[in-house]
């Protein structure tokens, strides 16, 4: 599949799946253009969203919970923050519920992943992804695409973590261990301290964490869409 | 279809503002989901609701302020708002650090985490127009103007923040701040059914009054209950009897119900002792029956409240007049801090407590002259024995220095006379002095030549410092405008204050050479986390409420005072005063007043956490002991201030 990514811009795959899709909350995604790579990044938006899940591996660890909200341009809109727990088709492993807090009956009274996603990706339509370590996402979301629709996942990615690579390699620093992660990078800015591992805060931080990334952009003219995502 | 109905009512909306979400989608979205969106958000809730005004609002109207903000950052020196009007949104500063600079780029405020700026606050401070910009890097929530707009209309106490600086906003602030926690002290705690000594004494409606009068006469009782089958229809006290009856000269075979008080106010004996002072000094009465359980147990009287409290106003005063010399007085003087203590706890404002605090110096002041005239014989010719200063004003808290001065009769000789009343007034001085009134360190003290003088000798000072004003020694003397004659002849005095007012009264070059001196203390623009911020932008760690927030407001009221010719000499009369006379406008003279009550009650809250905490009680605050809700009223307050003092330039100092 990946030379596909060479091959043709993601516009153009949306397109693509757009055509070859079933009815279906993916294709009802995938009918919204992204955002258009030229855009200023202030006239974009974006979904900074976080997963809490069993594991780190998309292939066989599953979504507990969900935070997400919309960054408008400029500005983090908390007026659609939303958290929403996942009910996981296994027992919680012990070793991640130390770190999420989320334990099995409570997420007992959860919902299906088949009933969240449609959800999430109604929000996503025709916004960029935001997440700090967007990788851990756009897995998730694309293993959930296929698993329950039997299509790929597609979508324009900012990755705050991402940026915060560039930011240290233009400015010729050497990365220490724990420097990129979420917190951290937060002081940099001068952003508050959440208490961290929860969905919506976690996304809460990256929106914001976007926000003070950006207006740091030194660059004569305002940064494009293009210049922020990451390739996917 | 009804269960859709139901849980789409029950949403609070977020995957609504979303867009649609098909039903079946959402068919297992529980209660326990709504409860978590507020969970999700508690960390901003909590922010707001730990500060002011979104301290003011009810959890419910709390909870639903998180999402209607957004939030956005500023890089370290960017401007804010960087498009648009700054009164399109409420700004409230989550972390990082913003200047706000007026249209002349004079620096207006510092603020930092908590702090508000933009919607209305353009008008709030006087100000048309003026900007921000990021000192720090910030993090800064937005609320939009309308939100605020409505969230102003269904939550009148958030309104009131937005409000021009004073009017409600202060008055508000004063009855919130009198819950602070002190409740542990005396009245507070102690229940009425504790302090009723003796069985109730009640008559029937049916007795006549010379009935009534005699059982009254017999019992030492000031009042009397009237009962009827055990409940009670009404009250006679001994002012009803002579108003009432022997004023009118009404036939005393009548029955008592054609003269009593009928369905008077009660109170339950579990109520508070502090509760039943406060109706009684609302309703100006002084006999409060008592229920228990419906039935009449006993009659409260104000007396009851001097012997139950030991340290109360009433109390110390009786006592100062049972001593002998200067220790004794000292040993009940001591006992002052206590009675701040208790009045404090009690609520009482701080204009009353200055009244109670200052009546029992007046007391030790009338006693020791008393003992000094037992000592050294009656005056040879008449004085009057004058307090300045806070004693004058009725405004004492804490001990201070002490200030006064003699103004004798014009028949005194210094060669006969003048050994008597230097030892008279060296007597009383040092009395004063061991009772804790130090020495005055500027010697404005009855003790010096030049502060003993006959009437004329007073009449050719007040002469000169109001025709030919000096502004240093203006500032010395200034004192000298507040006075109080405290014993001795009052004519004496009266015919001093009389002189001078007339002298003052429209004088404009010596009502300039006040202003200049009102306006010596400036009051500090604001506060800055935990620094005090003065103007020009420079920080202080601690500051001084006396000299920042109360005495600024007490030179204004004495400039108003000495321009209209009151006789007024407390700064709260004399606000009330000239508020009709024109010196001042009717809004201008209420914001003032409520900022020195607010100012002041801070200050006796500060002094009363002093002298619990065992130190000696003092004018200094660090911000870092205000709450939240205290600096922005603060910050009000300093505001009222400085408008004042404005307008006072402009009208003397063009």
């Amino acid at each position: 599949m990946s030379i596909w990514k060479y091959l043709f811009n993601l516009e153009e795959r949306r397109n693509w799946w757009t055509r070859k899709m079933p009815d279906g909350p993916l294709r009802d995604y995938y009918e919204t253009p992204f955002p258009a790579r030229d855009s200023d990044w202030r006239q974009v938006d974006y979904l900074a969203i976080d997963f809490e899940t069993t594991g780190l591996e998309a292939s066989q660890d599953q979504i507990l919970s969900v935070g997400y909200a919309t960054v408008r341009g400029d500005r983090l809109i908390l007026g659609d923050a939303t958290h929403i727990l996942i009910r996981p088709t296994v027992d919680i492993p012990e070793a991640s519920a130390v770190v999420h807090g989320i334990l099995d009956d409570r997420a007992a009274g959860a919902q299906p992943l088949e009933e969240v996603l449609p959800i999430i990706l109604h929000a996503l339509k025709g916004k960029a992804l935001l997440a700090h370590h967007a990788a851990i996402e756009y897995e998730f979301l694309n293993h959930a695409c296929r698993n329950l629709y039997g299509y790929p996942f597609l979508c324009p990615v900012v990755d705050t973590l991402a940026l915060e690579v560039r930011q240290y390699r233009m400015q010729d620093q050497a990365i220490r261990s724990g420097d990129l992660r979420l917190a951290k990078a937060r002081a940099r800015y001068g952003l508050p301290r959440y208490p961290a591992h929860n969905a919506l805060t976690d996304a809460l931080a990256a929106g914001e964490l976007f926000l003070a990334q950006a207006a740091y952009r030194r660059s004569k003219r305002p940064p494009r869409l293009k210049d922020l995502i990451v390739v996917s | 279809m009804m269960d859709v109905y139901r849980r789409g009512h029950g949403w609070p909306g977020a995957i609504f503002k979303g867009g649609l979400i098909p039903p079946s989608t959402s068919a297992n979205l529980s209660c326990e989901w709504e409860q978590n969106m507020e969970i999700e958000l508690i960390e901003i809730r909590d922010f707001l609701s730990a500060h002011h005004p979104f301290d003011q609002l009810s959890e419910q109207a709390l909870n639903q302020m998180p999402e209607m903000l957004q939030v956005r950052y500023f890089r370290r020196g960017t401007t804010i708002p960087d498009s648009g009007s700054i009164d399109d949104y409420l700004y409230l500063v989550r972390s990082g650090a913003v200047e706000i600079h007026g249209t002349q780029d004079e620096l207006l405020a510092q603020l930092g985490e908590g702090d508000l700026f933009g919607y209305r606050a353009s008008h709030m401070e006087g100000h048309a127009e003026f900007q921000g910009t990021a000192m720090e890097d910030s993090l800064v929530y937005l609320l939009p103007a309308a939100d605020v707009d409505r969230f102003c209309r269904e939550h009148p106490q958030f309104s009131y923040f937005f409000e021009p600086a004073g009017g409600d906003r202060l008055r508000d602030a004063i009855s919130s701040t009198g819950e602070d926690g002190s409740s542990q002290l005396g009245l507070m705690a102690t229940q009425i059914g504790d302090m009723i000594s003796r069985e109730p004494i009640s008559m029937p409606p049916t007795a006549s009054i010379q009935e009534t009068a005699s059982v009254m006469s017999d019992e030492r009782v000031s009042s009397i209950l009237i009962t009827q089958d055990a409940k009670l229809v009404g009250i006679v006290t001994d002012r009803d009897l002579r108003r009432r009856v022997v004023a009118k000269g009404l036939d005393t075979s009548l029955p008592i119900s054609s003269i009593m008080t009928a369905d008077p106010k009660t109170l339950d004996a579990s109520d508070y002792a502090f509760n039943a002072m406060l109706q009684m000094a609302r309703a100006n009465i002084h006999h409060l029956p008592i229920l228990r359980n419906g039935e009449v147990a006993g009659m409260l009287t104000a007396t009851d409240f001097a012997q139950r409290h030991t340290t109360s106003a009433v109390y110390l005063v009786s006592s100062i007049y049972k001593q002998h010399d200067a220790q004794g007085l000292a040993s009940i003087s001591a006992k002052l801090p206590q009675l701040l203590l208790n009045l404090a706890a009690a609520d009482a404002t701080a204009n009353s407590i200055g009244h109670v605090i200052t009546a029992v110096v007046d007391s030790i002041t009338v006693r020791l002259l008393q003992l000094a005239e037992e000592r050294f014989g009656p005056p040879p010719v008449p004085y009057a024995w004058v307090a300045a200063g806070s004693q004058a004003r009725s405004e004492q808290t804490a001990k201070s220095d002490q200030d006064n001065c003699l103004v004798l009769d014009d028949a005194y000789d210094p060669k006969t006379h003048g050994e008597y009343f230097k030892a008279l007034a060296q007597f009383v001085s040092d009395g004063l002095n061991a009772c804790g009134y130090v020495y005055c360190p500027g010697e404005m003290m009855a003790t010096t030549d030049k502060w003993r003088q006959p009437l004329a000798g007073w009449k050719r000072y007040f002469n000169q410092w109001i025709n030919q004003p000096e502004p240093k020694a203006l500032m010395l003397t200034c004192v000298f405008f507040d006075l109080r004659c405290i014993h001795g002849e009052k004519n004496l005095f009266r015919e001093l204050r009389q002189y001078l007012l007339d002298k003052t009264r429209g004088n404009q070059i010596f009502l300039a050479y006040m202003a200049g001196n009102a306006l010596s203390f400036k009051p500090p623009l604001g506060f800055f986390r935990n620094f005090v911020l003065i103007s020009g932008g420079e920080h202080d760690h601690t500051f001084d409420l006396k000299h920042t927030g109360i005495v600024p407001i007490v030179d204004l009221a004495r400039v108003y005072a000495l321009a209209a010719g009151s006789h007024a000499i407390n700064t709260q009369d004399r606000l009330k005063e000239v508020a009709s006379g024109g010196e001042v406008s009717h809004g201008g003279a209420h914001d003032l007043r409520d900022a020195l009550e607010f100012v002041s009650s801070l200050r006796i809250r500060h002094q009363a956490r002093q002298i619990k905490a065992g130190e000696a009680p003092n004018n200094y605050m660090s911000p870092d002991d205000l709450s939240h809700f205290e600096r922005s009223h603060l910050k009000d307050a300093f505001s009222v201030v400085r408008t004042m003092q404005n307008v006072l330039s402009q009208r003397y100092l063009r």
